[in-house]
């Protein structure tokens, strides 16, 4: 399905570009002259596509009666929908909204960087490997 | 007193609400600038404007009842006809009117 979604947008997009384009040209050659048939036809068909691809692409909506939505989470576990942690909460914010510039561990790898999160077993194993070669 | 007796009974699960309306809200605010795109190229002026808005959110409410809510939209809005037919069309009017006067300019004008 979001496959879909996405091939409608990108078809629907490049559709409404040339349709806009094309109605553009003819009232800069044909001033006060109605739109040719074929432009507007194919403005009409883009704007369904676009529509019906930003439906598609959309988030499924939950169900509201609890008990429909307690049977929901039921039949597909809790970890049907959304991001989970390890420990089965539920991510209930976006994370880092930042994450695309790289940041995490500082300006050119240095530094703390700005981590939310503290990977507990990297570390306890950083640290056992430590105290093994301590040992020696 | 009868509708609190029935929420009592079948409670309703207030995330969800919330989330089907921003989804809702997020499809609206998408194809009422879309819509104003064609209402621009098209040359529409006054009432055909209008018009063309309010059927193309007609085609959208539809198109939403069919693919997200499954056909029972009552098992994902609290009034359908005013959450999922009527919700959010003339918070999308703003922003249908605003590209359709700018495609107007650009393309017809």
């Amino acid at each position: 399905m979001p496959f879909l979604g996405t091939t409608l947008n990108t078809v629907g997009l490049l559709f409404l570009t040339h349709a806009v384009y094309s109605a553009h040209e003819h009232t800069a050659t044909f001033t006060h002259a109605a739109l040719p048939l074929d432009v507007t036809f194919e403005l009409l068909v883009s704007i369904a596509m676009l529509s019906a691809g930003i439906v598609l692409s959309s988030p499924d909506l939950k169900p509201i009666q609890w008990s429909q939505w307690a049977a929901k989470i039921e039949r597909g576990g809790r970890h049907g929908e959304g991001k989970w942690t390890r420990e089965g909460e539920e991510l209930l914010s976006e994370g880092d909204p930042y994450a695309f510039l790289g940041l995490d561990k500082g300006i050119g790898g240095k530094g703390e960087g700005r981590r939310g999160f503290w990977d507990v077993r990297g570390k306890r194993k950083e640290y056992a490997e430590w105290a093994r070669e301590g040992a020696k | 007193m009868n509708d609190e007796r029935e929420l009592a009974i079948s409670p309703i699960v207030v995330t969800s609400v919330q989330h089907n309306t921003q989804v809702v809200s997020n499809i609206r605010n998408l194809t009422a600038s879309l819509f104003g795109v064609a209402a621009g190229t098209l040359g529409l002026e006054s009432y055909p404007g209008f018009i063309f808005y309010l059927v193309g959110t007609l085609i959208v409410s539809a198109l939403i009842y069919a693919f997200r809510a499954e056909g029972k939209p009552s098992e994902y809005f609290y009034r359908p006809l005013g959450d999922l037919w009527g919700g959010d069309v003339f918070s999308g009017l703003s922003g249908f009117v605003l590209t359709w006067t700018l495609f107007y300019g650009l393309v017809r004008a």
